[in-house]
């Protein structure tokens, strides 16, 4: 039972004029709130997750909401935590951007049962019919995308290095998936090594400074997001390794001018400000109409970013 | 995995055999391998625990080339007979209108932002052949101009997930997740390679004619289309 009908219970069966007192601290609050939306993701230090955070927002005040933004920092626990205070806030919806695809799965479930609908964005759960949306990248075509230029700027042979993200979730080994379903199509292309840094830059760099050290014969190395493109990229810069082709994922403005300096060579672009703006789009419309969206699962495709079109990226869009 | 095994006589489809069968055996054997060159599959046993820990009323074990070598004759083939229009047509059409030519001759999901994959039917002569690369194309003149207006994916190794796109009875939600879903569109390539493509001469290919039933994707309006057959038929040597 939604919580909300709970509370109204409990008080009529208290007395009459507590009920009363109830339905009237209701109407006041909805004659003078706006109704709240709650988007939950990742911490901010990734500008990939700030600027799906900020597209969210931007898009929620756009329709009259308030706006409760938190992080959760990738750990499972404070994002069950996070979805309690959501509830409790009375949050008519909310768009997350979830910490594992599988401890997910009943904290989106919890507040299902309290009434508040999940739009998920960026990272999938490994159950449907838990949020009302799913609606992520398509980064299999997307790595694919990155992986064919990557073959293609190496020559289609040499020694390379592939950064892997988190492993809790999907999107690291959906990458991985698709790169190497391209670059293994190449025999002359020899993985060396495949480390995962879990998304993050520092990491990646301290990775990166140890693999340079047992394969100092290395092309190339993709890596599975941009920040973990920008963590090797520096790495190699320190190590005065200028000649090693690096590529990303995700489309930053980090990594956009690093390849308009000749650093990085590539990435993809997630259209990820759309997708949070479209994920509160159709939260609207169902806090507004119940209209559900018409697919759970929903996939937007990326695009390559190289030196002929990097100068049209901003904060994860392409402007025409 | 039983549908390549049964086939496996050329040494191309031994090798597809023996990477998949390693991948299995890597995915059993799990995280020991997890630095290997292949592993990719590591991620596989996270679909297996998924559909264990959700019981007994989850479907046996994920098998997307059983899947797309069942429903090949009887779903896939016919679907595209069904909405492939004449390559020209189609092409019009969709620099016209590409909702009009998507309505009318190819399929998109309802939510999301993916382009139309739209299904042909082409004629034409061999006037490129782009077969040193792994990733073979030819580029046919289908108007007789003596230039490529089409670019047709030749295989062995097929761009894309442009068949599993093209058909309207296929939705993301049926899916686990997206690597499900990806390996259900590998699937269908690798089909596609060991029954239609494999077979196919890579070399005199120029001059000769070809028929082909496809699909290409609007990802880039504009661009030649790359077509990836599901049905291709070469003519003699010139």
């Amino acid at each position: 039972m939604p919580q909300k009908d709970r509370e109204v219970t409990v008080n009529l069966r208290h007395t009459m004029a507590g009920a009363l007192f109830a339905s009237a601290a209701l109407l006041i609050s909805s004659a003078h709130a706006a109704d709240l939306i709650a988007i939950i993701t990742p911490s901010h230090d990734n500008p990939f997750f700030k600027a799906e955070a900020d597209g969210a927002e931007a898009k929620a005040k756009e329709l009259g909401y308030d706006v409760l933004s938190l992080v959760h920092d990738d750990d499972a626990n404070k994002q069950s935590e996070l979805i309690d205070t959501a509830i409790a806030r009375g949050a008519k919806a909310i768009i997350l951007d979830n910490a594992g695809a599988d401890a997910t799965v009943a904290a989106v479930k919890k507040a299902k049962d309290a009434g508040v609908p999940s739009f998920l964005i960026d990272r999938e759960i490994n159950a449907s019919g838990v949020a009302l949306a799913q609606i992520v990248s398509n980064n299999y075509q997307g790595a694919q995308l990155g992986a064919q230029k990557f073959v293609k700027l190496m020559g289609e042979k040499g020694n390379f290095v592939e950064l892997v993200g988190k492993e809790s979730d999907t999107n690291a080994g959906i990458r991985s998936k698709g790169y190497h379903d391209v670059i293994d199509d190449y025999p002359d292309m020899k993985m060396v090594s495949r480390q995962s840094a879990n998304w993050s830059q520092p990491e990646a760099f301290s990775k990166m400074e140890s693999i340079l050290q047992a394969n100092p014969n290395i092309k190339g190395v993709i890596s599975g997001n941009d920040t973990m493109a920008m963590g090797a990229e520096a790495a190699l810069k320190a190590a005065g390794r200028k000649d090693v082709i690096v590529v990303g994922f995700d489309g930053s403005n980090d990594v956009r001018d690093s390849i308009m300096q000749g650093g990085i060579k590539a990435t993809v672009l997630q259209p990820a400000y759309q997708g949070a703006q479209l994920a509160v789009e159709q939260a609207d419309a169902y806090v507004k109409t119940k209209t559900a969206p018409k697919s759970e699962k929903q996939l937007m495709d990326c695009v390559l970013i190289d030196d002929s079109n990097a100068g049209k990226l901003e904060t994860f869009q392409l402007k025409p | 995995m039983e549908v390549s095994r049964a086939r496996g006589s050329d040494s191309r489809a031994r090798l597809s055999l023996k990477k998949k069968n390693l991948m299995r055996w890597v995915s059993v054997l799990a995280t020991v391998m997890a630095g290997a060159p292949l592993c990719s599959c590591r991620f596989i046993p996270t679909a297996d625990v998924q559909s264990l820990a959700a019981g007994p009323s989850q479907e046996k074990a994920f098998d997307p080339d059983k899947m797309v070598a069942s429903d090949w004759a009887g779903k896939v083939i016919p679907y595209f007979e069904k909405k492939a229009g004449p390559f020209a047509e189609v092409r019009d059409l969709a620099a016209k209108s590409p909702e009009e030519a998507g309505a009318r001759f190819g399929y998109r999901p309802k939510s999301g932002e993916v382009p139309w994959t739209l299904m042909v039917k082409l004629e034409g002569i061999v006037v490129e052949a782009n077969t040193e690369s792994r990733a073979a194309t030819i580029g046919v003149d289908t108007t007789g101009k003596g230039k490529a207006d089409a670019t047709v994916q030749i295989g062995p190794a097929l761009r894309g997930t442009t068949i599993r796109d093209a058909l309207d009875f296929v939705s993301f939600n049926d899916f686990t997740n997206q690597i499900d879903f990806a390996r259900y569109g590998k699937a269908f390539n690798l089909y596609v390679d060991h029954e239609v493509l494999e077979k196919l001469p890579r070399d005199a290919l120029i001059g000769r004619k070809v028929a082909v039933t496809g699909a290409y994707s609007l990802s880039s309006p504009g661009e030649t289309p790359l077509v990836t057959p599901v049905e291709i038929t070469l003519g003699p040597k010139p």
